[in-house]
């Protein structure tokens, strides 16, 4: 038994210590936002915050998370009304929408550090994460958003 | 004549449930009562059969028959029912067609089938979808103009809400449907009764995305995201080449991990079936297997195949296929004493990459002939016909739940049958619903790729430099052979998924033969963003280049000569050439341009380029696309975004190989799609014709690789001839 913190909620998950974060948090846990890209941290589709530092949480030892706060998608914000959030909507930035969760728990960490990052700083960021769909230019677009509405 | 109305019964109890139209083939309507019918609706009281239903509380549902897979059709298909409906889009939902067994829903472009591919949702779907939503608003204004005694051509309708201005008198959507009487005999809608043009307030419009706020906080469901009671996870052990077939030598050590379940040999693979997908992968990584050895694929080798369609390109010996001829291209270049000019192009295989890995969910049910399936797929249809094929039952037993896609690009269409194969046979197999994922490894080593072509390209050029005949010539793989047999003719061997857009019809050709020579595939080929467009268009617009300096001429000129009967054609060019200053880039930097076509969309490319120790930099892109009406904007410049992204990631450096028969790329850190700090800045124009309107998926990405090369070669004196482009050739 591990016990986690997820969300802030204290959770229990019967998994072996070296299981992937990202599998307790999908399939033990049916925090499916958190999505599995490659299992290489390649794509940065499976990023969460661990103690608010961006994750890939493929690369991640449960047991290793077992004494930090995890944060997923589903716990950025009580109601999407994250600013990343609402500048991602603002922007339009989805297509497929399969990497954004991973894209917008990078830029939430970004912000949080760096509150005004340049452009440079952005893409050297966000460089971590794939996207296929080609939301290049409007992730870039919504984290400007996001720095100057905030 | 008035619509066909069934069934007979036309009075409503007051205080039912709703009202549904559901617009059938040849144009007619059928209003029903909601009833115990909505087996694959989310939503009880909507028919399996109906577009739009229109609930008493004024919520209206409005479903769509195309796939979602980031294209935006979940908003852009309902918006245009919602316009002619004139609908409160603010009381609109959406909602996914799963199955179609009256093929009601159909895509008009792909024979009524349930197929999402080659950007032809739009097109395909929207007259009949204008027609259906304004069938439902003349019974909505015939029924209101009756309860209030009134002549129908009094009445109009605002936004949800059925007028009669000269007393004032409203009925909002929702109370007309729970009227006692509606009013079905009301006159067919042909496309003359459509709304003009300068009257729609949704299509063209700023509104957003549907799926977007959810795609924002992790709430979207992908078929991997599926969780069924009693569910089980499954990993495949693959064959290592195409063809083969396992023996087990052990699975005892699979067995003993905690968790697994079962190890299941199927045709090309191992299922392993786990409580947990952890321990899935970790019985596999025990399992002793042996391969079959006899594939004539073990000896496929993706240089040896560029080397054969390199040879096979100026191989006259062999007959090809004629995909077009217009004038007498042969007969011009074997003329005496012409000016020809002769070029070779060469693209490599690519993989798609789309990032939701592929997976299936399937619960089998007890007596083996029925399924529920969940999966994400490009066509409803053939996933259907693959799941009653595979259980051997009739399609009313396969309960599918079509999944949005997280991301496709080709790759989900009939490419995906055989992992939703053995999710069925594994779920089968172990009495319980199972969810099968392919790992990123399983995703890139099994790709259906888009193959390798060697395109060889001869010109004559009259004594005014004009191009007056041009011969195309493509050696590839058909995809089409392999991938759509039952679509293959094998007399005339057209194979659209490679030819199109080697008959360059927008250009003014007086002679033109494009033809492809057939090598047989060495690996498995699809259809990919892009289709052959991409290279294709790639191949020719560099050799327009080439001919423009042989001519004495300049790129622009050249096509504008070229698009002389073309004026939507010359449109984009001209705003392209506008709106990025051809030709004065930045000191150290070139300007390419690219004009390419898919189908009826047109569209013009320019790219601002530089090269520094080597290293290619895309500075800067710009597009002008005309695609006929845009019926959501926000979408349509994002798809074409996308499209000039995915094109350039492809020139830039994506390349599958192949040797023994087996892929030789793992994972993103040896098959490398574009990031974010190689994204050039973007600008996209449209330039709306008012043409009906013709998609754009994928029009950004042919246009991108003859830009590039271009620029490329207008800067370093060498042209790039491969894709990806290697610059050791610059």
């Amino acid at each position: 038994m591990i016990r986690l913190t997820v969300n802030g909620r204290a959770v229990e998950v019967e998994a072996a210590p070296d299981t992937p974060l990202l599998w307790v948090l999908r399939d033990h846990l049916g925090l499916v936002g958190t999505r599995f890209g490659c299992g290489a941290g390649m794509c940065g589709a499976c990023t969460v915050h661990l103690d608010g530092v961006a994750t890939f949480s493929c690369l991640t030892a449960v047991e290793d998370a077992a004494h930090q706060q995890i944060t997923t998608i589903e716990g950025l914000s009580p109601d999407g009304s994250h600013p990343v959030q609402r500048a991602w909507v603002a922007e339009q930035t989805p297509q497929c929408g399969y990497c954004q969760s991973g894209q917008i728990m990078r830029a939430a960490a970004l912000l949080a550090a760096n509150p005004t990052p340049s452009r440079d700083e952005i893409v050297g960021e966000m460089s971590a994460n794939l996207c296929r769909c080609g939301t290049y230019p409007r992730i870039i677009r919504a984290i400007e958003r996001a720095a100057r509405e905030d | 004549m008035t619509v066909t109305i069934h069934p007979s019964r036309r009075r409503f109890l007051a205080g039912a449930g709703g009202l549904a139209f559901a617009v059938l083939s040849g144009g007619g309507i059928s209003v029903l009562r909601p009833s115990a019918q909505a087996a694959t609706s989310t939503e009880p009281g909507v028919p399996v059969d109906a577009w739009v239903t229109i609930f008493p509380d004024d919520r209206v549902i409005i479903r769509y028959g195309a796939a979602e897979m980031g294209q935006g059709v979940s908003t852009s298909l309902p918006l245009i029912v919602a316009e002619e409906l004139d609908a409160d889009w603010d009381r609109v939902t959406v909602e996914q067609v799963s199955q179609d067994p009256q093929r009601l829903f159909g895509n008009p472009a792909f024979g009524g089938n349930l197929f999402s591919a080659g950007s032809t949702s739009l097109e395909g779907y929207f007259t009949a979808l204008r027609i259906a939503g304004a069938t439902a608003r003349r019974v909505l204004i015939h029924t209101a103009a009756a309860a209030w005694g009134l002549p129908v051509d009094e009445v109009s309708t605002e936004p949800g809400v059925v007028v009669h201005e000269a007393s004032g008198r409203r009925l909002r959507f929702g109370e007309i449907v729970a009227l006692e009487e509606i009013r079905t005999d009301v006159l067919q809608v042909f496309e003359d009764d459509l709304k003009p043009r300068e009257a729609w307030r949704l299509i063209g419009s700023g509104v957003g995305r549907r799926d977007i706020p959810g795609k924002t906080r992790g709430e979207a469901i992908y078929s991997i995201d599926v969780r069924v009671d009693g569910m089980v996870y499954a990993a495949q052990l693959l064959a290592p080449v195409e063809g083969e077939a396992p023996t087990v030598d052990n699975d005892a050590d699979a067995l003993s991990v905690p968790g697994v379940i079962a190890v299941v040999p199927l045709a090309n693979s191992i299922g392993v079936v786990a409580d947990t997908f952890e321990a899935a992968l970790a019985g596999r990584d025990r399992l002793r297997v042996s391969w079959s050895t006899g594939s004539d694929f073990r000896s496929a080798d993706s240089a040896d195949e560029l080397a054969q369609l390199a040879q096979a390109a100026d191989d006259f010996s062999t007959e090809p296929v004629t995909w077009e001829a217009r004038g007498d291209a042969a007969g011009a270049l074997s003329a005496e004493g012409r000016r020809t000019v002769t070029a070779h192009y060469t693209t490599e295989h690519v993989y798609h990459a789309q990032m939701e890995p592929l997976n299936a969910v399937a619960s089998v049910d007890h007596d083996g002939k029925g399924a529920d399936v969940w999966v994400g797929s490009q066509s409803q249809t053939i996933s259907l016909a693959v799941a009653s094929h595979v259980l051997d039952t009739t399609p009313d037993r396969i309960r599918f739940h079509a999944m949005q896609m997280g991301g496709a690009f080709g790759r989900r269409t009939v490419f995906a049958r055989d992992l939703l194969r053995d999710a069925l046979l594994l779920s089968k197999t172990v009495g319980r619903p199972v969810k099968l994922i392919w790992t990123r490894e399983d995703d890139v080593k099994n790709g259906w790729l888009r193959p390798a072509t060697v395109h060889r390209l001869d010109a004559v050029l009259d004594e005014t430099g004009r191009l007056e005949a041009l011969r195309h010539r493509v050696a590839s793989p058909s995809i089409m052979q392999f991938a759509f047999p039952n679509r293959w003719d094998p007399e005339s061997r057209r194979d659209l998924l490679v030819m199109e857009g080697t008959e360059s019809a927008d250009y003014a050709i007086p002679n033109l033969l494009a033809e492809q020579v057939l090598v047989d595939r060495r690996s498995r080929v699809s259809a990919w963003r892009g289709i052959g467009w991409a290279p294709n268009c790639f191949a020719r617009e560099c050799f327009l280049d080439e001919l423009a300096d042989a001519a004495g001429s300049d790129p622009v000129s050249f096509r504008r000569d070229l698009l002389r009967d073309s004026p939507r054609g010359l449109e984009v060019l001209n705003k392209v050439v506008k709106m990025s200053g051809f030709g004065n880039p930045p000191e150290g930097r070139a300007h390419g341009l690219a004009f390419a076509g898919y189908k009826a969309t047109l569209g013009a490319g320019v790219a601002e380029v530089s090269v520094t120790e080597g290293r290619l930099r895309v500075h800067r892109f710009w597009a002008a696309v005309d695609p006929g009406i845009v019926v959501h904007p926000l979408s349509y410049v994002g798809q074409v975004e996308g499209g000039i992204i995915f094109g350039l990631s492809s020139l830039l450096g994506e390349r599958s190989t192949f040797t023994d028969g087996m892929i030789e790329q793992n994972n993103f850190y040896d098959y490398e799609i574009l990031r974010i700090d190689a994204v050039p800045e973007i600008e996209v124009a449209l330039v709306e014709s008012g043409s009906p309107p013709s998609g754009g998926g994928e029009i950004g990405v042919p246009m991108t690789g003859g830009a590039v090369a271009n620029a490329v070669r207008r800067l370093t004196g060498t042209q790039p001839r491969r894709m990806p482009f290697d610059l050791g050739d610059a």
